[in-house]
């Protein structure tokens, strides 16, 4: 454990965040759902356009930079910027990154976003996708395999096989995260489903069915980042970062990480717990990437909630429901929410944390994990634990 | 499952990169290989300068048998590229030869796979410059 990083600890807090609506066609760019959610972002904090010496985000080519966004929003002379490639896996590295900015004091207040015509423009799932440019395409691509369902279930049959991870476990995942987002006037999905539905719905990639599959979605989520010290002068309950955690190494077609049931979290998970000074068992919400339902499953025995193989059972028993032993995306999730890329799990576990999610909240809500994409397709992964100030 | 298997999209090619082109131009002669490296005998795959067990770059082309045994599967219900018909499998490999490497291929059984099945691969040409290797049942 590095010794500065647990002196970033409690250093930093989110202390605003912003939504446009959530749609399947926005009609605009994502310029300018970037810039609303900014504004609705620093509306929350009590901040103006002004306040911000910082922007932040990540992208893979579908989305409005830093650069564009600043001058848009009258910043004429930003002090520091992030324009990070990637996708999910980096969605939290992103928020880590502008901390530590806010920590070394390069900028006081940062803002970080993610705005995405995910739906209407660039179709994340695959449909009318370009190839991704990555030197393991070419030994998957000619086989008609290149696209993140395919790739999830690819890794969640291997779960199935070794483990005996079932549809219905699976299932019960989108039946409980649905609920909640029933629950959650920014859900683009709000009508309850039952597990005959899930089991009904259409293949997309045997395991996987149509209900596996997270929402292609149009939106923007932003959030304020500033130091712990200025937060508690903002209008909002501050929300501590505690730990942040940077995840990589093989991925699986480079024999360094031979176990396709396993992700990257595995290995970043105790560095995370480390310098925060928490464990599983303190967390009392959980935001875990779910691209698809198996993300979660392999997740939450990647963090420790379970033992290896058990995430099913887990997830079954109840244990992830709002009332259960550690409610999981509490929003809905990307199955159900909507898909902004990882950024709208830490603004609804800044939520929980603040006391405001409303019929969803979990009474008591003190310390949140919300995670990244765990470090399948590419070897990365990141993860934020926040705390109640 | 369904009766019988599709293919998958004709007329995907790969874009080899600089690291890779020998390779496929092998497997374009049907002989499939690794690398070795020349320092510490570590194969790999796939294709790239660094031998990430020792950082060496010496190393060459070592012709391997193509079997294995199935780590994964699945059966692709809707077409995520133009020219495909459904349904049709796709498999993830744990190649004998090389200890902790996986392979994704075609699938050439009339059954659906079966976990830690054994596995050779079978050479497709897909033209005279083009080789893909798709899997079946080993005998
Ligand atoms: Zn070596």
């Amino acid at each position: 454990m590095a010794k500065r990083l647990l002196e970033f600890r409690d250093r930093t807090a989110v202390v605003g965040v912003g939504y446009t609506p959530f749609t399947k066609d926005s009609g605009v760019s994502t310029l300018t759902l970037a810039c609303r959610a900014i504004m609705a972002a620093l509306d929350d904090a009590g901040l103006g356009p002004g306040d911000v010496e910082g922007l932040a985000t990540h992208r893979v080519g579908d989305s409005a930079a830093p650069s564009l966004v600043g001058p848009a929003l009258g910043m004429a002379d930003p002090t520091w910027y992030l324009d990070q490639f990637g996708g999910g896996s980096v969605s939290h590295a992103v928020v880590a990154q502008a901390a530590l900015a806010v920590a070394a004091g390069v900028a006081e207040t940062v803002v970080c976003y993610r705005a995405i015509n995910a739906r209407s423009e660039f179709r994340m799932g695959g449909t009318g996708r370009r190839l991704p440019v990555s030197p393991e395409v070419q030994y998957q691509a000619p086989y008609g395999y290149f696209a993140p369902p395919q790739q999830y279930a690819m890794y969640a049959n291997a779960h199935m096989q070794k483990y005996g991870t079932k549809a219905e476990h699976f299932g019960r995942l989108a039946v409980t995260q649905r609920a909640n987002a029933v629950k959650n006037p920014r859900a683009l999905m709000r009508t309850p489903i039952t597990l005959d539905d899930y089991l009904a719905s259409r293949w997309i990639a045997e395991p996987f069915r149509l209900l596996d599959c997270c929402l292609e979605t149009d939106g923007a989520c932003a959030l304020v980042v500033t130091t712990a010290e200025r937060a508690r002068s903002l209008r909002r309950p501050p929300v501590l970062i505690s730990g942040a955690a940077w995840g990589g190494g093989d991925s699986h077609l480079s024999g360094g990480r031979a176990d396709p049931t396993t992700t990257a979290a595995a290995a970043l998970a105790p560095r995370l717990y480390a310098q925060a000074g928490l464990g599983p068992a303190d967390i009392d919400v959980a935001e875990l990437y779910d691209c698809f339902t198996y993300s979660v499953i392999v997740q939450l025995e990647d963090y420790g909630f379970c033992a290896k193989g058990e995430g099913g059972p887990y997830v079954a028993s109840g244990a992830t429901a709002l009332d259960g032993a550690l409610p999981v995306n509490t929003h809905g999730g990307f199955l159900s929410e909507g898909y902004v890329h990882g950024i709208n799990h830490i603004a609804e576990a800044v939520s929980q944390l603040r006391g405001d999610a409303g019929d969803r909240q979990v009474a008591g809500a003190e310390v949140a994990l919300s995670t990244a994409q765990p470090g399948y397709i590419l070897p990365a992964t990141s993860a934020l634990l926040l705390r109640k100030g | 499952m369904p009766d019988r298997y599709g293919r998958p999209p004709r007329g995907v090619r790969p874009t080899p990169d600089r690291d890779s082109k020998d390779w496929w131009d092998r497997l374009a002669g049907h002989e499939f290989t690794v690398q070795r490296c020349d320092t510490c005998h570590t194969d790999r795959f796939p294709a790239r300068a660094f031998c990430p067990a020792c950082r060496t770059e010496r190393w060459h082309w070592e012709a391997v048998s193509p079997e294995g045994t199935v780590e994964s599967w699945i059966v692709n219900r809707r077409p995520f590229m133009p020219g495909s018909t459904e349904p049709y499998v796709v498999v993830l490999v744990r190649l004998a030869a090389v200890p902790g490497c996986l392979i994704h291929g075609g699938w050439d059984g009339d059954l659906e796979p079966e976990y830690g099945q054994a596995v050779q691969g079978v050479y497709a040409d897909m033209g005279d410059d083009l080789a893909l290797l798709n899997w079946r049942p080993a005998e």
